[in-house]
């Protein structure tokens, strides 16, 4: 390893460092721009120079672009280093409009930052500045390009680290200009990161605008709650309103950068319809008022229909606190097995997949950068995990080949070989690659089972086989195949065979890796816990048959995430009693015979548990009640005297709980809340002390039960393969933005969402008579839903997806799986 | 729109490369010398022709000189102002050329006819002063010279 020494201090680094990581390694940040560590250097904005005093390169010279190697000494503080960088920032501030009181990267200001540290102060240059016009690049980034120092960061995180296509680097010489080629919403669903990497006020954050400098606000780093990725980020809050997210750097997870649904995701926690109090039957009252009444009706309800007629529900979304919670006061109480999960298959295919994950196997989201073969199996990355899509991308751009077996139309920013399959042909078509990648030889030293697991996979007709054979030459000749596997739109078997593709890949000497898509935030930690858990079809029958009355809903929208609203409707006009406690304004709160306001993660911070299995800590952000905004209506807030906050009545959910519901652990204290939590949830083993809670979390893999390896049923799955003749399978789907349930909060999303579609095949719709853009009702037994068609190619035929966006009533349509004929899709009439 | 034997001729050879970006300048040439300058239209055209997005080719139709992203002219004249003509009286050809034609730098007579233009260095450094009308090169130039010059011009046109 090379050994080097910087300012007279010395150090050692892997072959192909740069000069300027050596240095950063060391605590000195050499001044940069255009140098990023995700985009790698350039040497375009001369900033870094260095003398390099002895070694094999001599001089001023970019420490960005030189690698570090054995004996080179290196000066940072060298007179002529110093004066060169002195004249680059004085060079680079000609046409700088210089405005940094009304900037709003002030603050947090690389330019600032180099121009003070570079020793420039005085401007000498009398000529004319240039000057651009700017461009409305959507509701989330603001463009300012007078400000432009010309580093490409933004182009080339763009383009390259990215590979989207609408913003890029115009013109030449000083008119140079980054922007799109006319002005409209930028198409990246990574675009807000360009507001973090560029190192001045060019591209700002627009929503955050006109509400604070950087030095105003408290930040504090937070877990995104967007998706199952559990991606680092910083919030940013003041005047107890949560006003900016941006990306935390992490090793293990999300690199340098998160998707803008995450970034943008977290208006839900301070908007003005945000509920805050209390109410009985819709009127407010305080909370003290409505624990007494809900105590005194659970006890009813528990006096005349035994304990088990209360249910609990929870949601993925919920911290790991509050699962707990919910978890232990069911079985404390005598409750009925309380629910976390709206879909029972979904539930039982994460629940496979998370038991499945071994040390052995799993890779974090960073490692699948590193895969040199992608074997992508009923995911879809762009719009169910957004952050995926861009680690698939960079391990492409290392020359990793993809391939996607999805029937959806898989859109990703690089090229993949799509193969559109429905689900039962995902699970063959991975028994095809196991059975032709994997010698039997490699499979007699894994023992018995996964012998006669190999022996059973079933030949395949030669259609299927003749497509996959390109991928088995792929797979055979990886070094480091990963292996994605969805858990929405698969069949049951595909969680488990994935992992068993991986275990004889590994048998067969690769590094394989095991990348699974959950639903929600905290699937994975959902599956932690201890008790006996249904799913919600499990108390809605409990409730049809009458021996569940009352309900409970903890940080859960059912009215939204339930697939057959009609059922749910009845059922829930046949309560004795629903109590919601949510921070959401959701329609199931507005059905609350009484309702209690809970905190978001950003009051009372949370644990969660990411797809692989990482355990990570967001700390509260802010203390929570109402912003000073709302509470003083765009004037000063009241001037009442008194000790609380405006709108302080939420409380974290386990503690709404443990005031109606007997106490689940220690209610305060952080270190004993901890510590009862590690105990409940039997991680003991795999912990450290709270304090020293790393910050990429740890895995808590063992504590999920394992299940058996190899346990394929082959004769169920092909047996369960279900063919519509000539109806179309109905599935209901994700998109990057409209159907999460958090980002659907944020009105600044409101324009990026696409309008609701549905895609069917071109060969379907033009055997229908169907035509691409037609507005049409589609029509199941339970009910119907007003949808635009949208006609594509690259989907399986024999299929329907519909995602499932805000505005669309699709739980009208009923749960799954559903087979549509043709007369179940009219032409919409006019409204 | 682009006439059909442009478009095929253009698919053909685009067709015959490896990488369609290859030809991206020889594309934009060739519509703007179809259309007079490099219209928003053309810039669409060019881009669905080699299958870049329109973005990608205004990265490329705006770094170049000789490709025009607004109307030009009959004759683009284009005056070098680099060091060599500098010396030699660019500032003069340039404030002769801006008064006879009653244009500013960048303008276009008002009979449609000329657009003033510099450029950097065409490496007729030799013959300085110098000037390229719609790529023929003029040096040692005059007042004279340049009388006689847009006179022939006028005279074609």
């Amino acid at each position: 390893m090379p050994k080097l020494a910087i300012d007279n201090r010395e150090i050692e680094v892997p072959v192909g460092t740069k000069v300027i990581e050596a240095a950063e390694r060391l605590g000195i940040m050499i001044p940069r721009f255009c140098y990023h560590p995700a985009l790698g250097s350039v040497g375009a904005c001369r900033v870094c120079a260095v003398k390099f005093l002895e070694g094999p390169v001599k001089g001023v010279q970019m420490s960005c672009m030189v690698d570090a190697r054995d004996g080179m000494v290196v000066s940072t503080t060298d007179e002529e280093a110093v004066d060169f960088r002195r004249h680059v920032i004085e060079w680079l501030m000609l046409h700088h409009p210089h405005d940094c009181p009304v900037c709003d990267e002030g603050g947090h200001c690389l330019l600032q930052d180099m121009t003070v540290s570079g020793g420039h102060g005085r401007r000498r240059y009398p000529g004319k500045k240039r000057t651009h016009t700017d461009q409305d690049l959507g509701p989330l980034i603001q463009h300012e390009m007078n400000r432009c120092i010309q580093c490409y960061r933004c182009s080339r995180f763009y383009q390259e680290y990215c590979g989207y296509r609408d913003l890029g680097v115009m013109q030449s010489a000083n008119r140079v200009y980054f922007g799109r080629q006319e002005d409209g919403t930028l198409e990246s669903p990574f675009a807000g990161n360009i507001t973090d990497i560029c190192p001045t006020g060019v591209f700002t954050d627009k929503p955050s605008r006109f509400k604070g400098r950087r030095w105003d606000y408290e930040r504090t780093p937070s877990i995104c709650l967007n998706c199952s990725l559990g991606c680092h980020t910083v919030v940013s809050a003041r005047y107890r309103e949560v006003i900016r997210q941006e990306a935390r750097f992490s090793a293990s997870v999300n690199g340098d950068f998160i998707c803008d649904r995450g970034r943008y995701g977290f208006f839900y926690a301070s908007i003005p319809e945000r509920p805050r109090q209390a109410a009985i039957d819709g009127k407010a009252v305080t909370r003290e008022k409505a624990l007494d009444v809900v105590r005194v009706r659970l006890e009813r309800i528990a006096r005349q229909s035994g304990t088990a007629a209360v249910a609990c529900a929870g949601s993925l979304r919920s911290s790991l606190d509050t699962l707990a919670a919910i978890d232990l006061l069911s079985r404390q109480n005598g409750w009925h097995d309380p629910s976390f999960w709206m879909d029972r298959c979904v539930a039982s295919r994460v629940k496979t997949a998370a038991s499945r994950l071994e040390a052995d196997t799993v890779v974090s989201l960073r490692q699948v950068e590193l895969a040199d073969v992608i074997l992508v199996v009923g995911a879809d990355p762009i719009n169910e995990a957004p952050m995926l899509a861009l680690a698939m991308r960079q391990a492409w751009r290392r020359g990793a080949r993809v391939v996607v077996i999805d029937p959806r139309p898989v859109f990703l920013p690089f090229d993949v070989d799509h193969l559109p399959a429905a689900p039962e042909e995902m699970v063959r078509g991975l028994g095809v690659l196991v059975k032709r990648v994997i010698e039997r030889e490699d499979v007699e030293q894994l023992g018995h089972e996964a012998l006669s697991f190999y022996d059973s996979i079933p030949e395949m007709p030669l259609s299927v086989k003749d497509r996959l054979e390109a991928v088995v030459g792929m797979i055979k000749d990886s070094r480091r195949p990963i292996v994605v596997c969805g858990t929405e739109v698969v069949p049951d078997g595909a969680p488990a065979l994935a992992a068993d593709f991986s275990l004889l890949l590994k048998a067969k000497n690769r590094s394989p890796g095991l990348f699974y898509v959950f639903p929600g935030a905290n699937a994975f930690g959902a599956m932690l816990l201890p008790g006996g858990q249904a799913d919600f079809e499990d108390i809605l029958a409990a409730v049809e048959n009458k021996t569940v009355r009352a309900l409970v809903l903890v940080e859960c929208d059912p009215l939204r995430t339930f697939a057959d609203r009609p059922r749910l409707e009845k059922a829930l006009a046949s309560l004795d009693m629903l109590v919601v406690m949510d921070y959401l304004g959701t329609e199931t709160v507005k059905r609350a015979d009484i309702f209690l306001p809970t905190t978001t993660v950003y009051e009372s911070g949370g644990l969660f548990v990411n797809q692989e299995g990482r355990l990570q800590s967001a700390p509260p952000a802010f203390k929570g009640g109402l912003s000073i905004k709302v509470a003083g209506d765009g004037h000063h807030p009241p001037r009442i005297y008194g000790s609380g906050m405006p709108g302080a009545d939420p409380l974290p959910a386990r503690q709404q709980l443990a005031a109606l519901a007997g106490s689940p652990g220690p209610v305060e204290g952080d270190a004993a809340r901890w510590e009862w939590l590690v105990d409940y949830l039997r991680l003991r083993d795999f912990l450290p002390a709270v304090d020293d809670f790393p910050e990429d979390g740890v895995r808590v893999l063992a504590a999920a039960a394992t299940a058996e390896h190899f346990g394929m049923d082959w004769d169920a799955t092909l047996n369960d393969d279900r063919t519509g003749g000539e109806r179309l399978r109905l599935v209901t789907v994700d998109r990057t933005f409209g159907t999460e349930e958090l980002s659907g909060y944020s009105a600044c999303l409101d324009t990026i969402v696409p309008s609701p579609v549905l895609f069917m095949h071109r060969q379907d719709a033009e055997r229908w008579g169907r035509v691409d853009g037609e507005p049409v009702v589609l029509t199941t037994e339970t009910g119907s839903v007003k949808v635009a068609l949208c006609v594509v190619d690259n989907m399986r035929t024999g299929m329907l997806i519909l995602p499932r966006h805000h505005s669309l009533d699709w739980q009208l349509l009923g749960e799954g799986p559903m087979w549509i004929a043709a007369d179940q899709i009219q032409k919409a009439e006019h409204t | 729109m682009l006439p059909v034997e442009i478009r095929e001729e253009l698919q053909r050879q685009i067709i015959a490369v490896e990488h369609p970006r290859e030809l991206a300048v020889d594309v934009m040439f060739a519509l703007q010398d179809h259309y007079g300058y490099l219209s928003d239209v053309a810039l669409e055209e060019a881009a669905s022709l080699l299958g870049m997005t329109p973005l990608e080719v205004e990265e490329l139709a705006t770094f170049y000189t000789f490709i025009y992203r607004e109307p030009v002219g009959k004759y683009v004249i284009h005056l070098c102002d680099s060091l060599i003509c500098w010396m030699d009286g660019y500032a003069s050809i340039r404030d002769y050329m801006c008064q006879k034609l009653a244009v500013k730098l960048g303008g276009t007579t008002a009979d449609g006819l000329f657009t003033l233009l510099p450029v950097c260095c065409t490496g007729y450094c030799d013959r300085s002063p110098a000037m390229l009308i719609n790529r023929k090169v003029y040096g040692n130039l005059t007042a004279e010279k340049i009388d006689e010059i847009l006179e022939k011009l006028k005279a074609e046109a």
